[in-house]
């Protein structure tokens, strides 16, 4: 058993989808759990709040306490001019905590473990903040990569700032992939464990269990891992725009 | 099922409303444990150097494309400017936790 056949992308359908510049395009196994994701969240949240109860039911206060969530976070991270960014911030939020929570889902797939789909999010976010950061400055927004330093150091500085600038999307993208990876090739690691063990009979059978009780622990954690990482896209991105709306500000 | 008990509901109110008000903004999120705070430090690194890396073998290519011979000369040094960056991002990384820690920590105190 490879730990690793989860996260292969196959195609649903033996013909392609459609054709784009001589390449290909399947509707694969990622983009029916993608859709899914986005169908159901946005689903449960536009039922969940139709009653407009003033006591709320179990399903309107997960939605309200998810939109309270996040507009708390926006509100201490960027300040109030940030909400206008509270759609964005929603829907990247909703979409990486759901696909995390749905990839937990035995044989289901988990979206958010592909570094396209990652780095993909990554990018938009980047480049959200480099469309709000030079529409609000204008060439102002080139501050950002100058600190307060004498010119000679300057020359030093600003490469830095410069790459520091372009190391974000990476590291945004690969912290969410790779802990959603990490996760779910442990999980299939120790499902690998107990299957052999137990296939291997007599005393072994006894031994199964300690992996079974090992996989119960772990499913918590990424059940935490799942929250925390969503939390983490949302909240860098908020401070990304936080720096392209007031810039060196906060100093 | 038996009608509530209005006292026993205001009691629960009151109890709710003291829960709540303890609730601030810091409380409410997720603690940064010991392996979050690795991987992050470790991606910001490792992140920050491939990006280095990449800018200086990009800029030998683009100048190897017009006839200079630079190759190693830029990759070098955009590494080397990477690894400040990497050491800068998690500079700030360790700033920002210590700052969500300090914010917490005052709070913790009030309530033992």
């Amino acid at each position: 058993m490879n730990p690793m056949e989860q996260f292969a992308v196959t195609p649903l359908f033996s013909e392609p989808l459609l054709h784009i510049a001589g390449h290909p395009i399947y509707f694969t196994k990622q983009a029916l759990m993608m859709v899914l994701v986005a169908v159901l969240s946005s689903l449960f949240l536009t039922i969940a709040v139709k009653p407009g109860r003033l006591v709320p039911s179990r399903g309107q206060s997960v939605a309200e306490l998810s939109y309270k969530f996040v507009a708390d976070m926006i509100h201490s991270t960027t300040g109030s001019d940030g909400l206008k960014f509270f759609p964005f911030v929603f829907t990247l939020f909703m979409f990486v905590l759901c696909s995390n929570f749905f990839g937990l889902i035995p044989g289901s797939f988990t979206v958010t473990s592909q570094i396209a789909v990652t780095f993909a999010l990554a990018l938009l976010v980047m480049l959200t903040v480099v469309v709000v950061g030079f529409a609000k400055h204008g060439i102002g927004f080139l501050k950002l990569f100058v600190p307060h330093a004498p010119w000679y150091l300057l020359i030093l500085l600003v490469p830095i700032e410069l790459i520091s600038f372009l190391t974000r999307p990476i590291s945004l993208s690969v912290r969410l992939f790779a802990n959603m990876l990490a996760g779910h090739t442990m999980l299939a690691v120790f499902g690998g464990f107990a299957v052999s063990l137990s296939a291997a009979g007599g005393i072994y059978m006894g031994i199964a269990i300690a992996p079974l009780l090992l996989i119960i622990g772990i499913i918590l954690l990424e059940l935490l891992v799942a929250f925390l990482q969503a939390y983490v896209f949302a909240v860098l991105t908020c401070i990304y725009l936080n720096e392209a709306l007031h810039l060196h500000d906060h100093h | 099922m038996t009608a509530p008990d209005p006292d026993r509901l205001t009691r629960l109110g009151k109890q709710l409303d003291a829960l709540q008000a303890r609730q601030t903004d810091a409380n409410k999120r997720p603690p940064p444990n010991n392996l979050g705070i690795a991987g992050r430090f470790a991606t910001e690194m490792v992140a920050a150097l491939i990006v280095g890396g990449g800018l200086g073998w990009g800029i030998d290519w683009l100048f190897g494309h017009f006839g200079f011979r630079t190759r190693p000369v830029f990759l070098i040094v955009f590494f080397m400017l990477g690894a400040v960056a990497g050491i800068r991002n998690v500079m700030r990384a360790a700033n920002e936790i210590n700052a969500e820690i300090a914010a917490k920590a005052p709070r913790q105190a009030d309530e033992e």
